[in-house]
């Protein structure tokens, strides 16, 4: 959905490839994006403009990423930082929160994972928690736990509508594995044995939403992972 | 400069020697003193029957005192005998005229208290050593003072040859001993050389060899007895490394291989989208496969450095065991088995209820990868013995043979190659189970017969006894 005016996110990031990656997949979804190759320069960036949002890579040349944060945080600059690691011993991740980061993600994240945690902390202040959820003609309720398609009541079990739910509140969005590990069934790691119950349920789901109705709205991004949307 | 000897066979032979040396010092004088006072005791004792003797032969003459001797003034030939009489006044009555006018002493000073033989050692003028004993006598005209006097010389020879003995034998027998022992420590340390030099020849490339022991009773044949024990231990523990590099070589190679070969067959001539997208897609899964297997990785070994810390709390092992079946019941329910958990629900364990399930999640995948479709599963609680609860998970799959048992928890080990990688694991699964069992202090063990299934039991120490009813 385009953003009237456009926000605009800062990636500090040093590895050339990654930011490219990002400034592209940013710059699809509609942001706008500025990237500093360094420390000093995200420093610089960040003090002269504008951000919605820095996205801020701790392991940067120059300048660390802890430093160049906590230095932002002592000026008062309240800005959401989401910072990437690809330390994740638990002490390092406690230190970034520290520092004054809103969230962190340890690379290699999946793309999907950084887009929603982008939009979780750019629409914090709106706060759209609307009970009613809707796609085309599928519609949920989630305070009354009913799914409808077509006006149709959908048999769902907890564990499909959750998943389901989840889908549908990312609809449009592509949702990874390790995010539906983490918000869906609360497991701390993706394990081997959860993506083959992962295929199972959407196979399951599947079965209840879309076969019954001929429009499939459930659809599997290969490698990447699930995504609830209309087909054009 | 070094003054202490490094090697174990100096030092034994120093120890010996020095031993020794003390040994022999102490007996030498030992009976030199004893042979000194024994000797002297004789002496005394001839000189007080010498001095009897000539007691009974003083005579009275005009002018003073003679002593009449069957051998003439000398005494026995033997021992020549010094005589001098004194009145208590220090008057001289008589000498012997070997004296040659040489005193045996100051003269008896009148007032003193007189002793009834007292034996001294006196010097005479002219060097010569000479017992003397002196005694009183009653004379029919008063006391009169006797000194007999013994040269000393002959007992001084003896003794003296004694020393000489002792002082020769002495450096002798240490320099024997020296040499013996050093005979000796070399004797006993050939062993230990003989086993430095097989051991010199062991190398990790070689760990099959082994020390060859004489007689495994005795100490030096238990000392090779824990060598061979250490060196079968690190054989285990090489072949073990071995296998891990080679297989974890395999497990990152192919997917690399897979995103390699997928990414330049799909360059060489022009696609649809639709076509690049699926080879974009086949790539990232190998991307995802290779990303699980390095956090496995990652996560096995913070675990070897000690680096996870646990969020203990006190947890139904039951409770436990019924979320990962939730989380797993579809896996089953697609193959129509069953999972049963039994078991008393306040059976408790201090553990990290996530990475408890997590080690229960990997077991119980494994158990219904394996098992038959329609069978049955069962997960079972108990108590065991000394405060130590169990969950076994039994399944009725087609088991594990004995011979590779005892590697099913090794990193990348496989029990059947071909099988398991459809399945897409990382062949981590069970040594993440291992590493969670035993980081919370218990123990995972595998019990398989061919043909009849697996028992997995997972054993933890009791954190509660169960509520009594």
């Amino acid at each position: 959905m385009p953003e009237k005016a456009q926000l605009r996110i800062l990636v500090v990031e040093d590895e050339t490839k990654v930011a490219r990656a990002l400034r592209e997949g940013l710059e699809r979804e509609k942001y706008e994006v500025v990237v500093a190759q360094t420390g000093e320069e995200g420093f610089f960036l960040v003090n002269a403009e504008e951000f919605d949002l820095v996205i801020l890579d701790l392991m940067l040349p120059g300048r660390d990423g802890l430093q160049v944060l906590s230095t932002l945080r002592k000026r008062g600059l309240e800005t959401p930082v989401l910072i990437l690691t690809a330390r994740d011993a638990v002490e390092d991740r406690v230190r970034g929160l520290d520092s004054g980061a809103d969230d962190y993600l340890v690379k290699p994240f999946a793309f999907p994972e950084l887009l929603a945690r982008v939009r979780a902390r750019l629409r914090r202040n709106r706060s759209e928690q609307d009970p009613r959820l809707r796609l085309a003609d599928l519609e949920m309720d989630v305070l009354a736990r009913n799914a409808k398609r077509s006006g149709r009541s959908l048999e769902l079990t907890v564990r499909e509508f959750e998943l389901l739910e989840y889908l549908l509140r990312h609809k449009e969005h592509i949702v990874s594995r390790e995010m539906l590990a983490r918000d869906v069934w609360k497991e701390s790691a993706r394990v081997t044995p959860l993506d083959n119950v992962m295929d199972v349920h959407i196979n399951r789901l599947r079965r209840k939403v879309d076969e019954p109705f001929g429009r499939k709205l459930i659809h599997t991004v290969r490698g990447v992972g699930f995504v609830l949307r209309e087909e054009s | 400069m070094k003054l202490y000897p490094t090697s174990v066979r100096s030092r034994l032979t120093l120890w010996y020697v020095g031993v020794l040396a003390v040994l022999l010092l102490a007996y030498g004088a030992g009976s030199f003193f004893y042979l000194l006072l024994s000797m002297r005791h004789q002496m005394d004792h001839n000189l007080l029957e010498d001095k009897e003797t000539v007691e009974g032969q003083i005579v009275t003459k005009p002018g003073g005192l003679t002593v009449q001797s069957h051998h003439g003034e000398e005494g026995e030939p033997s021992v020549r005998r010094f005589i001098e009489i004194w009145t208590p006044d220090g008057k001289l009555l008589y000498r012997t005229a070997q004296l040659q006018g040489q005193a045996l002493g100051a003269p008896p000073v009148l007032g003193e208290k007189l002793k009834r033989n007292e034996f001294a050692s006196v010097v005479l003028s002219n060097g010569l050593r000479v017992r003397v004993v002196t005694s009183f006598h009653h004379m029919e005209n008063g006391l009169i003072v006797i000194r007999v006097g013994h040269n000393e010389e002959s007992m001084g020879r003896e003794l003296n040859e004694f020393g000489t003995v002792l002082a020769i034998g002495f450096p002798l027998g240490v320099f024997l001993a020296g040499i013996g022992g050093y005979a000796l420590a070399h004797k006993a340390l050939a062993p230990i050389s003989a086993m430095a030099r097989e051991t010199k020849k062991i190398s990790a490339e070689d760990l099959a060899a082994r020390l060859s022991i004489r007689n495994p009773q005795d100490e030096l044949g238990q000392l090779g007895a824990v060598f061979n024990n250490m060196l079968s231990r690190l054989q285990q523990a090489f072949e073990r490394l071995r296998r891990f590099t080679a297989d974890a070589s395999h497990e990152l190679r192919t997917p690399l291989t897979a995103m390699r070969s997928v990414g330049e067959v799909a360059l060489q001539d022009g696609k649809t989208a639709a076509e690049y997208r699926d080879v974009i897609g086949s790539m990232l899964e190998e991307v995802d496969h290779l990303t699980r297997l390095v956090e496995s990785l990652l996560v096995l070994s913070r675990a070897d450095a000690g680096h996870v810390r646990l969020n203990r709390e006190e947890v139904s092992l039951v409770s436990v065991a019924q979320e990962a079946v939730s989380v797993l019941e579809v896996l089953a329910e697609e193959k129509r088995q069953t999972v049963a958990v039994t078991g008393e629900p306040s059976l408790a364990v201090f553990a990290d209820r996530l990475i408890l399930r997590q080690a229960i999640v990997n077991l119980l995948d494994n158990a219904i990868k394996y098992s038959p479709p329609d069978s049955r599963i069962l997960v079972r609680a108990g108590e065991g013995e000394a405060d130590e609860v169990f969950l076994e998970i039994i399944d009725r799959g087609p088991g594990i043979p004995i011979e590779q048992q005892p590697y099913v928890f090794d990193r990348f080990y496989r029990v059947d190659e071909a099988r398991t990688r459809e399945w897409g694991g990382t062949g981590l699964g069970l040594s993440i189970t291992r590493w969670a069992v035993e980081a919370h202090d218990g123990d995972v063990t595998l019990k398989s017969q061919e043909g009849s299934g697996s028992v997995f039991r997972v054993s933890l120490p009791l954190a509660r006894k169960p509520a009594q009813p």
